[in-house]
């Protein structure tokens, strides 16, 4: 039963990706007082793009070639292990939180070799940035997932998700800002604005995104809806998981799925409005902003050391 | 839920509520989240007296809800709006606010380890919150530090006061009122001194940027 519920959200969570996104540009449009795409407009892209035919630059090797892959695949393993509709992992190999940490540095590390790879002269400036956002983020990601492995006592997300779930996570305090920072680095992860705009893939800023075209730029910005859809749901499945099944009964499935889609959906809405609230920001002032993510996740482990 | 975890979870929300103090970017609203501070720290008084059952911390959170929660900001607002309008209140402080999140971490951390080696029957449950009051001085000692303008060094001064008020609180809940009135009329003296000097100065010099003023000497 977990493996078939790991199968269908992977499956799930690729074909929403699209339209998530999607939503998010209308209510873009809407902010802008502008009529907008459609919210079906990214699966036209798609489709569009997937029957274009590939052109590839000259010099570009191997890596560039498999960097799409690669990005899409490890997010689609990262949403198949995540607790999303049930409390605990479908697969309890991919809910480690080491792993997930992994699997989510490895299309980044694929995606600036990529930037170094291709021959075009810009791209690597894009790489540049993409790890700087990395490098200021991810430690709070880690800070905060090391916080909760030790409120819940294990590494694993299923059994934070059902700690948190039914109050048991013990430092209380401790808990609700860890989530604070979660949802700060999460958003930053997200590529929104101020930190990154996630579809800028003609501009520098995205780097190698601007050398692909045809299925590979499909794959790769089906990639980024995914990994948008990704992070936040590991904010949503850690911190908060009421209302998931915590038995494989059909009906709580079914509650949690449709709690699930709510709560993600929630998620993207508050994401949107701040998004659209602010400007981007010049890449070298970012760590003014991730300064505080560092400071609120900090803060959270101070608070879990001292036992409040 | 009404046992020392209460406790200790208030003493947490007072962290973060002496942050948002630090980090507020106009003297208004650093004035209006100073109440809001020290309303938790009335709970915490409340919830104390009611843990350890002693009545007279009822009295002091009484004595605390009127002098801290409504007389100091309503001091500390009237003098912002007495100030002139040419006047800069709201400068920029020194160093980067988001870093100051990180510093008030490591704060509370030094505390925490100092407080551990205290070894006191009265404050073995409530040690979190010992060095949360702890940590309140020199979370003060950091927003004097910190902010450029006179106006907002103010609040670090009330913060340093309100850490001592729960440290007197949880290391000895039976004092007598009298000693609650020394620290209340002490506080409110404090600020009313503070902030006449603000009001002065302002109007001699026409800034309140601490640096500026550093210019004024012998």
């Amino acid at each position: 039963m977990s493996i078939i519920v790991a199968f269908l959200q992977a499956v799930l969570l690729v074909a929403i990706a699209p339209l998530i996104s999607g939503i998010a540009r209308n209510i873009r449009a809407k902010m802008h007082s502008r009529k907008g795409p459609s919210i079906l407009q990214d699966y036209y892209d798609l489709a569009k793009l997937w029957k274009r035919c590939e052109v590839r630059e000259g010099g570009s090797g191997l890596i560039s070639r498999l960097m799409p892959p690669i990005y899409l695949g490890s997010f689609v393993l990262v949403a198949a292990g995540l607790p999303l509709i049930m409390q605990a992992c479908p697969v309890p190999y991919l809910g480690d939180i080491i792993t997930i940490l992994y699997l989510m540095a490895l299309p980044r590390f694929m995606f600036s070799l990529a930037s170094i790879d291709s021959a075009g002269s810009y791209t690597a400036i894009g790489g540049v940035r993409e790890l700087l956002v990395g490098v200021l983020v991810e430690p709070s990601l880690i800070l905060v997932l090391f916080v909760m492995a030790l409120a819940a006592g294990s590494t694993n997300v299923g059994v934070m998700a059902h700690a948190v779930a039914s109050l048991e996570a013990y430092p209380f305090v401790a808990v609700v800002v860890a989530g604070i920072a979660c949802a700060m680095a999460c958003y930053i992860e997200m590529g929104k604005l101020p930190f990154d705009l996630a579809e800028a893939e003609q501009e520098i800023q995205e780097g190698p995104l601007a050398a692909y075209s045809g299925p590979s730029l499909a794959m790769l910005k089906l990639g980024v809806s995914v990994k948008q859809l990704v992070v936040a749901s590991i904010f949503v499945a850690i911190f908060i998981p009421f209302g998931a099944a915590a038995t494989t009964a059909p009906l709580d499935i079914l509650l949690g799925f449709v709690l699930y889609i709510v709560k993600v959906l929630a998620v993207f809405l508050v994401a949107a409005v701040i998004e659209n609230s602010v400007m981007r920001v010049r890449y070298k002032l970012l760590g003014r902003y991730t300064w505080f993510v560092v400071g609120i996740a900090s803060l959270s482990l101070v608070f879990l050391v001292i036992g409040i | 839920m009404l046992d020392y975890s209460l406790v200790n979870v208030l003493g947490a929300c007072l962290i973060i509520t002496s942050m948002t103090v630090v980090l507020a970017r106009t003297g208004k609203a650093a004035a209006y989240l100073y109440s809001l501070q020290s309303l938790v720290l009335v709970g915490l008084l409340l919830s104390l007296g009611a843990v350890t059952g002693s009545p007279e911390l009822f009295t002091w959170g009484a004595t605390a809800f009127a002098t801290k929660v409504i007389l100091v900001p309503a001091i500390l607002l009237f003098t912002l709006k007495k100030l002139d309008n040419n006047v800069e209140v709201d400068l920029p402080p020194k160093l980067n606010p988001m870093k100051s999140v990180a510093l008030v971490a490591v704060e509370v951390f030094v505390c925490f380890v100092a407080v551990s080696g205290i070894d006191l029957p009265t404050a073995a449950a409530v040690k979190p919150t010992l060095a949360v009051s702890l940590a309140h001085f020199f979370i003060g000692l950091t927003c004097i530090v910190i902010q450029r303008s006179i106006f907002k060094q103010i609040f670090g001064y009330c913060l340093m006061e309100n850490g001592s008020h729960v440290t007197l609180a949880l290391l000895a809940p039976q004092a007598p009122e009298l000693v609650e009135i020394g620290v209340a009329t002490d506080a409110i003296f404090a600020v009313i001194i503070l902030a006449v000097l603000v009001w002065r100065i302002a109007h001699y010099a026409h800034t309140l940027d601490a640096d500026d003023l550093c210019e004024l000497k012998g």
